[in-house]
Order: structure tokens, then C-alpha cells, then sequence
């Protein structure tokens, strides 16, 4: 378990994490969202240790990281795929860090084999692809075998065969009790990885919520209807306080599900050709709710547009 | 299963030996990268390679009437060009982590700052007191044979002695004194040239400042306190003497320690 109360880090005058207060539960994928610069690195290396908090605290499994005799025992981090030095051989790494944590060496064959990277465990790890490093990374998160596994944008440089293989570890690591934390920027990627998430922008928690209660609660959801007398449709749903807006021939419905739009209008003897439920990503709640906390908000915004109207 | 129960199904650690563990960590970090390997056979190429072709240059010179300068200072020469690796291990062990961002695997993987530091210096310094030695001794082997054969060979005993582990102290002293650097300026080229200025460059230039003040700048600045100790007899007779010079080198030494120690438990890594 991992717990943060009102923790805050400050460079200078500007406020990177602003007093964010959050709990990260066992036995579930949790996915940490955010924009570039929002606080998630920082949040993330408060956790390890390695950056100090200006205030606040924040502990894994109820006491704070750094007094812990062998903390890879009891958290296993993928910080970023460069921190391994290039000319060290995988299994070089793996074997210096279980020496740190008087981790037994058999747990490097082990690990090596659980990544898919026995073949080339002699190999220097800077002839390895971004794919094969993410792998010997997380491979040394779990050298400890630990309950707590924090993983850093893990599938980064991943081919989609090493996509589904993260995501099925990270549900295996979860099923087994284990406190599961992952940041990506990929939401689609976290919408079929996390069950629960955390979104944070400009240094505070915007969401802490069940992946199912943030699709509810953020992502828009509207019935597209389209009909041969669309005029007297939109006349009539509007008649009953609707809130229906036209885009061409259609008709973007809220306020109603699907059934009991396509009832309404059936029972006043109203054609209809299309009746669907239409539900925004997890990309786009992600989008609306950030909208505000981007970090450089008029170039994204300009990018935005130009992108997506292209 | 909980995270509680998970806990406790791990072998619980015993709560002391740790540094044990880190020292071991260090180790293997030191001897799996190529640069260190390549780096202790060009100490000892040009530590005992250069000491014994000095000698074999000179031998003839030093026998006869004109020589102005003593053999014991030729028989431990290669050891002041061979000084450059102790640097380059010193300045590398710190600051290829800094380079390439594994310092945040070391420094998560040990959270005691102190330790690691400590883990650091004890490795290098064995090792670099170690091969600086018997470095020193292949070249005493090979230099005096050409003495010997002008008659001017040297007994390995007294200030002789002393020279050949004298240059192990000074290679552990400067490995030590690199790796303070290396944790203070975190940047390896930075790092490198702050001690080679510092001990080649400054420390000879400084000869040229006139007066008491010059003489007092020379005597202290570190390569040459604490070089001294590395050989039998000084190309330079004005310095401090082998073990006040190296007394004053450790004190220097330690106070750039307790700099990085301080620097390494405040920042952010």
C-alpha cells in the first residue's frame, strides 16, 4: 500500500505536486494519469525516496521508504528505461542490485526468464531495443519479489505483443495481492489496464475513482438519432426537455438512454433510421478534464485543433 | 491475498550487514563494466612500462659525473603519468551513474546515502591501493634492473619501500579525492578536468607565484602534498616530506568528502 498525505514539492517558486492526498490499494491495478509536467514523476520519485517533500509525507506499506533495511524487498520500481548503464551486461545489473538487498542470486535467472530475457542476459544493455530495456527494467523491479510494484510509463518502446504481456503481468502481480501502480500516457492503454484511477494535472488530484466511476462521471455520453422527419423529432424531444443538438442530418440526444429515446419516438408514429448509444474514450474524459490543467495549455490547444479537424 | 500477508510470506532480513551487502553491490558494479578493466591495465602498462624505460633512458646518465638528480627519483616515475587512471576510476564509478540516470536504481535501491558513498570509496580505494603497489613494484622490478647494471641499483627497503606501497596510498588517496568530485559535480568530463587541472595543471603552474606565498601555494596543493609519498627521493627537494605531505593530501581529501556526503544526502537525485 502506498499512502501520500498533503504531499508537496516545490523547484524554486513553482509548485510541481500541491498537497496531493491519495491511497494506493492492494489487489488492483491502479493507473496514475496526467499530463507532461503534471506532478507524476515527481509524485513518483517522492515515493522512492529520491526526491525530498517540501511538506508532507508520503509511505509504502506504513512507514517511509528510506528507513527501510531493504526496500527492494518491499518495492520494486520502473523509474525510467535509461537508468542502466549501457555497458553492464543484464544480468550484471540484476546481480548488483540483489547484492544491495541481500536479495539470493537465483532470483536474477529467475526474473531474466520471467521478462523473456534469459537469451540475452550476457548481452551489454545498451546494444538492447527501448522494448528489451523496459523489459530488463521491470525485471529489476521485481528482483525482490515485492508487494509494492510501481511501474514508470511501462509500456513505452513495447511492441504489442510486450503491450499484452505488461498488461498481463500487471493483472497477474494485482491477483496475487500486490499493490499495482502505473503510469502511462496512454489512456487507451490504461482503460483496459486499470481498475481503478488516479488523474492528476498542475500538481493536484483531478480524479481518484474505479475506472467504471470515471467513464460515468467524465466521459459524455449522447444518443445519435437520425430520422426522415427529423424536424418533428427534434420538435418533439425538445418538447419533452431534451437537450438535442443537430449536426447535419443528426441529432446528438442527452438527458435520455437509448430505449426510451427510440420508445418516445416510435409511440408518436415517427420513422427512425439509426438509434445509438455513442460514449466518449477514456482519452477524451481524460481530455476534458485536463483541459484546464494542461501544463503549456496554448500550444496543446493549437495542436489540438490543427490535429484533430485535419 | 493481502500485501500484509504477502509481506510476511518474504525471508525477513537481518536487520544488521547491511553495509556488508552494499560493499558487495559496489563490487559487482565495479569489475562487470570494460572501462574499469581497461582502465587498471593502462595504470599498469604506463605506471611499470614507463618506470622502466625512464630508468633504461637515464641509467647510464644518473652513473656518471653530470648527473643532478637522484636515482630514487626516476625508479617510481611511471606512477606520476599512471596517477591519470586512479582519477579516471575515481571520477567513473560516481559519475557514469549520474550519466546515465542509474544512480536513482542505486540510491532507491539504497536508501542510507551515506552508505553508498562510504561502499564507493572502501571498493575503489582497496583496489587502487591494491594495483597501485604492485604496480609500483613490476616497475621497481623492471627500472632497477637497468640501475643494477650501471651499479646504481637500489635495495627495496627504507624510503625505496615505502615508495612502492607510498603509491598505493597516493592511487587509493586520489581515487578518493576523484570520487568527492565526481559526487559534487555530477558530470564525468567536469569532473575529469577539475582534478587533472587541479593536480597537473594548477599544481605546477603555481612553481612560477614568487616568494614565500608561491613556495606555501606549491607545498599544499594536493598532487604535490600528497605525491611525495609515491616516490624515494623528490624532483622537487622544497616540498613537505612524504608523510606531512600526505597527511595534509588526507585532510584535504576528507574535507571534499564530507562535501559530497553533505551534497549527496541533501539534493534531490
Amino acid at each position: 500500500m502506498i499512502r501520500a498525505q498533503g504531499l508537496t514539492k516545490t523547484f524554486g517558486d513553482k509548485v510541481a505536486v500541491n498537497g496531493i492526498d491519495f491511497t494506493v490499494e492492494p489487489g488492483r491495478v491502479t493507473g496514475f494519469l496526467g499530463p507532461n509536467g503534471a506532478g507524476k514523476s515527481t509524485t513518483m520519485r517522492m515515493i522512492l525516496g529520491l526526491d525530498a517533500p517540501t511538506k508532507g509525507t508520503v509511505s509504502v506499506n506504513g512507514h517511509r521508504y528510506a528507513s527501510s533495511p531493504a526496500p527492494l524487498r518491499e518495492i520494486g520500481a520502473l523509474l525510467e528505461a535509461h537508468a542502466i548503464h549501457p555497458g553492464r551486461s543484464a544480468r550484471d545489473h540484476l546481480r548488483w542490485m540483489a547484492a544491495s538487498n541481500g536479495i539470493p542470486t537465483t532470483r536474477v535467472g529467475e526474473v531474466l526468464d520471467q521478462v523473456g530475457l534469459d537469451t540475452v542476459a550476457g548481452q551489454r544493455a545498451g546494444r538492447f531495443s527501448l522494448g528489451m530495456g523496459q523489459r530488463l527494467g521491470i525485471a529489476a523491479a521485481l528482483i525482490g519479489d515485492p508487494p509494492v510494484v510501481v511501474l514508470d510509463e511501462p509500456v513505452n518502446g513495447l511492441d504489442p505483443e510486450g503491450i499484452r504481456w505488461v498488461r498481463s503481468l500487471a493483472r497477474q502481480l494485482a491477483d496475487e495481492g500486490r499493490t499495482v501502480f502505473i503510469s502511462s500516457h496512454l489512456m487507451s492503454e490504461m482503460a483496459l489496464m486499470a481498475d481503478h484511477l488516479i488523474v492528476i494535472g498542475r500538481g493536484t488530484i483531478l480524479a481518484d475513482c474505479s475506472m467504471q466511476q470515471f467513464m460515468v462521471d467524465h466521459a459524455a455520453s449522447y444518443v445519435r438519432v437520425k430520422a426522415p422527419q427529423s424536424t418533428d423529432v427534434e420538435a418533439l424531444l425538445v418538447g419533452r426537455g431534451l437537450e438535442v443538438t443537430r449536426t447535419g442530418d443528426e441529432l446528438r440526444v442527452q438527458g435520455l438512454d437509448a430505449p426510451a429515446v427510440g420508445e418516445l419516438i416510435g409511440s408518436h408514429g415517427l420513422l427512425l433510421h439509426e438509434l445509438t448509444l455513442v460514449r466518449s474514450s477514456l482519452e477524451d474524459a481524460f481530455m476534458t478534464l485536463t483541459a484546464d490543467s494542461v501544463e503549456y495549455h496554448a500550444k496543446a490547444a493549437d495542436e489540438i485543433k490543427a490535429g484533430g479537424r485535419s | 491475498m493481502t500485501s500484509q500477508t504477502l509481506e510476511q510470506s518474504l525471508p525477513r532480513l537481518a536487520p544488521r550487514g547491511g553495509f556488508a551487502n552494499v560493499l558487495r553491490s559496489e563490487w559487482v558494479k565495479l569489475w562487470s563494466i570494460r572501462s574499469t578493466w581497461w582502465t587498471l591495465i593502462a595504470l599498469v602498462v604506463l605506471g611499470a612500462g614507463l618506470t622502466t624505460l625512464m630508468c633504461w633512458g637515464n641509467a647510464d646518465w644518473l652513473a656518471s659525473d653530470d648527473a643532478d638528480e637522484s636515482p630514487g627519483s626516476f625508479i617510481t616515475w611511471g606512477m606520476m603519468i599512471a596517477q591519470v587512471c586512479a582519477v579516471i576510476i575515481g571520477v567513473l564509478t560516481v559519475t557514469s551513474e549520474y550519466g546515465t540516470g542509474m544512480i536513482r536504481t542505486t540510491l532507491a535501491a539504497t536508501p542510507a546515502r551515506g552508505r553508498v558513498l562510504a561502499a564507493k570509496a572502501v571498493v575503489v580505494m582497496g583496489v587502487m591501493f591494491v594495483t597501485g603497489t604492485l604496480t609500483a613494484l613490476l616497475g621497481y622490478l623492471g627500472g632497477n634492473y637497468f640501475l643494477d647494471r650501471e651499479g646504481i641499483g637500489m635495495a627495496l627497503e627504507g624510503d625505496v619501500a615505502r615508495a612502492m606501497y607510498g603509491s598505493g596510498l597516493f592511487m587509493a588517496g586520489l581515487a578518493l579525492f576523484s570520487l568527492a568530485i565526481g559526487f559534487i559535480v555530477r558530470h564525468t568530463a567536469a569532473a575529469i578536468s577539475i582534478v587533472l587541472g587541479l593536480v597537473f595543471v594548477v599544481g605546477n603552474m603555481v612553481l612560477l607565484i614568487p616568494g614565500e606565498l608561491g613556495d606555501f601555494i606549491t607545498k599544499v596543493m594536493p598532487g604535490n602534498a600528497g605525491g611525495e609519498i609515491a616516490t624515494p627521493v623528490s624532483f622537487n627537494p622544497d616540498l613537505m616530506g612524504p608523510w606531512p605531505g600526505f597527511g595534509l593530501f588526507a585532510l584535504e581529501t576528507a574535507a571534499l568528502v564530507a562535501i559530497a556526503w553533505y551534497l549527496l544526502r541533501k539534493r534531490d537525485a
